[in-house]
């Protein structure tokens, strides 16, 4: 027995021991950024102040007035601590540097938390909001790629195939620069008020909609075609129209081959998410790279920005492979790699 | 001096007992079946005479070596097996898979390696499938590749697991038709099947395994006619019926 | 950026152009196949090492892997740029790209298509059957042996389907070494439409290079569907 499609995840197997590590740091990490979040939010704000608890929640701050709330105190005295050993060491102080490194990093990482909780907050709903958009789009656009006839199967080949033959990048800066999206949101007068994201964010919710879609629309189509043709044959003998045999029958059996699809996708969408700074976005990347351009710390922001979005990535595929072996039905294929 | 000496081999996987206090010998030239009901040990005790299974107590000697005292290739190279599921490299054609170990463990020169190839695979009546790769062949020619391929390494002891076992009926007769060729020339033999055709003709010694200790052992002429033990009876009894 | 009608103009300032796009595919295409190259050098032995490899190596190689996997391309590139002391390495005038910067983008890419490669590579060898090694075993080839000459072979032919799909993904994103100021095809682009008044440009421009990706990713994949079906095994990997 052989197979023939081959498995391309970020996560893989995580052993036993190295897997227990992934939970705990993440339920650390998502306790702390979503603690933040709430704490700034405005809807809360609102709510706890009508509730009688106004100073329960701050969103007036800027996440430039925030402060941290890991202090930098404990992590620079242990790195002082081991510094101060160099000078005995002699030759070997490189050594002594390296020890004290992760520490001076946590310091500065603590003076971080509050520009990165609030990028990684437009991260995560921008993957979010375009991962369900992108879902709503890409049933349609399966369904007529294996039901419809040859001139809908064709717009929608023709869509996937374009989508994905051109670069992520290329289509946010197309949308961005090319078309004027941003000054047509604008033009609105909620755009950027209150709950309603800016300009730039709205052009990469659709950027990554439409490029989501594309994808997405791959994967459901290949479950759908897993899904045995007999099945619809099926439906439409007991009197049900095409329609509504795609509908009750096939679709719900095979969404549920395309989960491994969604896993990857999510993942991939949060990594990806990261261009969207380059069309202004203010998402974790961004600040990353205001925060550099700010304290010349390149190196260090740059591995603290890894080590942020790799904790978002472990969570999220963990959190996934949990959901698949929930909802998976025993014997399933496997998925390739979005590309 | 016999040839294979299996002296009191236990073998378990977990709590599971496979094997208990098996001990047989061979002789040159001797054909041994065993045969026995499924989950009864046959194809375990095969594999540990080449030790692509180990023993856990007991001792199994080659040519009066203990096979632990030898190099496991060196063992491999001494006995070979043929597979039920016939195991041909994919990737090389029928002549390809003879000539990688003549290659690869003999140190035979490319050309020296195609021309006993050719000539092996002429033995087993394959001589112009030579190019055909494995998914080309039907289940019978495999399995004669795969002969071709044990034979081309001059062992002294041939292991054949259920050779018969994945072949669909018309095809068996080609590849039992070059196990008894070779039974004829003189090979050292020890066979695991269900063909009882072939054990009670072929066979120089039969014998019945079942929970992983030999119940009976001794001329095939015994056991089908004249068993020792109502297990024997029963389960060669029924065999032959289908047969 | 203010008109949104694709001009006369705009389209026949691209085509004066021609040369300079060209350039840029060109380094758009060196840069993939240097990082496909890397990936390929470094992925093939990282699979084989999560398959037989044990103890302290595997770990790191299966962390590392994890690592590259898990973090931003855009990540990536940065640290490697920023953080790894490249040194001055000259320039390519004809390409105008400077070395340690196109290093760092060929590293960056690389090794993170290394840990894409190594999983396709790894789930191929383990989805060849028991079978194949326990038969080359039985003919008294060593472990190694056995690898060398049954497995891998294999396995290298069913990494093809992943390595043409690790191809399409390194191609679109040479895109984001933009962000190192790396000059091939998405920066030229940018470079275009940027010139005082050329700013109603942009949407064609991007039109044009996407077009140049797009051929690119079609004609290659179509080429490597070819290549597959002439080195096939005949009668299919079994």
């Amino acid at each position: 027995m052989s197979e023939t499609e081959v498995r391309g995840s970020t996560v893989g197997e995580i052993p036993g021991r190295k897997r227990l590590v992934v939970i705990g740091v993440g339920a650390v990490f998502w306790t702390w950024l979503l603690a933040r979040w709430a704490y700034h939010n405005t809807l809360l704000d609102r709510l706890f102040t009508a509730l009688g608890f106004p100073d329960l929640i701050r969103s007036e701050l800027g996440y430039r007035q925030q402060e941290s709330w890991i202090p930098a105190a404990p992590f620079e005295a242990v790195a002082e601590a081991i510094l101060s050993a160099e000078s005995a060491v002699g030759p070997l102080d490189f050594l002594i540097e390296w020890a004290a490194w992760p520490f001076e990093l946590a310091a500065f990482a603590t003076t971080t938390e509050p520009a990165l909780a609030s990028g990684a907050f437009i991260t995560v709903y921008l993957t979010i909001l375009s991962m369900l958009f992108g879902l709503v789009i890409a049933v349609p656009l399966s369904v007529a790629r294996v039901y419809g006839g040859p001139v809908l199967s064709g717009i929608s080949l023709v869509y996937t195939e374009l989508i994905r033959g051109t670069p992520l990048l290329a289509q946010l800066f197309f949308l961005y620069f090319g078309l004027p999206l941003a000054s047509f949101f604008n033009g609105f007068a909620f755009v950027g008020e209150g709950v309603v994201p800016r300009a730039s964010i709205l052009v990469a919710i659709i950027g990554f909609t439409i490029n989501s879609s594309a994808y997405q629309s791959e994967y459901i189509r290949s479950a759908l075609q897993s899904v045995d043709a007999g099945q619809l044959t099926a439906a439409r003998s007991v009197g049900l129209s095409k329609l509504d045999g795609i509908r009750h029958v096939v679709l719900p059996q095979g969404l549920r081959f395309a989960i491994p699809g969604w896993t990857n996708e999510f993942v991939y969408l949060i990594k990806y998410s990261s261009l969207a700074s380059f069309i202004t976005v203010p998402e974790l990347f961004r600040q990353a790279r205001n925060i550099g351009s700010d304290t010349f710390a390149f190196t260090d922001i740059y591995v603290i920005a890894a080590l942020f979005y790799l904790a978002l990535v472990l969570t999220t595929a963990l959190a996934m492979s949990k959901l698949e072996s929930a909802v998976a039905i025993p014997g399933l294929g496997s998925s390739a790699r979005r590309d | 001096m016999s040839l294979l000496r299996v002296e009191n081999v236990d073998k378990s996987y977990g709590d599971e007992e496979v094997l208990h206090d098996v001990s047989f010998e061979m002789d040159r030239q001797d054909v041994e079946v065993i045969v026995g009901p499924s989950g009864s040990g046959k194809s375990t005790m095969l594999r540990c005479v080449n030790r692509l299974t180990e023993i856990d107590d007991g001792a199994i000697y080659l040519d009066d070596e203990e096979i632990h005292s030898i190099d496991e290739n060196d063992l491999r190279r001494r006995v070979g097996m043929v597979f039920q599921d016939f195991n041909l490299f994919a990737h090389r054609t029928a002549r390809g898979n003879v000539t990688l170990g003549l290659t690869e463990v003999l140190g035979l020169s490319k050309e020296e390696a195609q021309a006993k190839a050719d000539d092996y695979l002429g033995r087993v009546g394959l001589a112009e499938q030579a190019d055909s790769y494995p998914a080309e062949l039907s289940g019978g020619q495999k399995q004669r590749v795969g002969i071709a391929r044990a034979l081309a390494m001059d062992p002294e002891l041939i292991l054949f697991d259920e050779p018969t076992s994945a072949l669909d009926p018309e095809l068996i007769g080609e590849v039992l038709e070059v196990m008894r060729d070779l039974a004829e020339g003189g090979m050292t033999m020890l066979c695991v099947t269900h063909e009882m055709g072939f054990a009670r003709s072929a066979a120089s010694t039969l014998t019945f395994l079942d929970e992983g200790r030999i119940v009976e052992r001794g001329p095939p002429e015994q056991l089908f006619d004249t068993p020792e033990h109502d297990r024997t009876r029963q389960f060669l009894g029924e065999l032959t019926d289908l047969h | 950026m203010e008109s949104v009608f694709l001009q006369a103009g705009d389209w026949a300032f691209i085509a004066s152009n021609g040369s300079y796009l060209l350039v840029g595919t060109i380094v758009t295409v060196l840069l993939t196949v240097t990082s496909l190259g890397l990936g390929f050098l470094a992925g093939f032995p990282a699979g084989a090492i999560e398959v037989y490899g044990s103890g302290r190596l595997e770990d790191i190689v299966s962390t590392v892997g994890v690592v590259l996997r898990g973090t931003p391309i855009v990540v990536l590139i940065f640290l490697f740029h920023f953080g790894l002391p490249i040194p001055d390495l000259g320039d390519i005038q004809w390409l105008d790209i400077q070395l340690s910067t196109f290093v760092a983008a060929t590293l960056a890419l690389g090794l993170r298509s290394a840990a894409y490669q190594g999983q396709v590579f790894r789930g191929a060898i383990q989805s060849i059957d028991d079978g194949q090694m326990e038969a080359a075993r039985s003919v008294g080839m060593t472990k190694l042996q056995a690898i060398r000459r049954v497995v891998f072979p294999q396995a290298l032919r069913r990494s093809v389907p992943g390595f043409q799909n690790e191809f399409t993904i390194v191609l679109k994103d040479t895109s984001v070494a933009f962000a190192i100021g790396l000059a091939e095809l998405l920066t030229r682009a940018e470079n275009l439409y940027l010139q005082p008044g050329r700013g109603t440009a942009a949407m064609e421009v991007i039109i044009t290079i996407s077009a140049i990706y797009f051929v690119l990713t079609f004609t290659t994949n179509r080429s490597l569907d070819r290549l597959e079906d002439v080195y096939a095994t005949p009668g299919g990997n079994e």
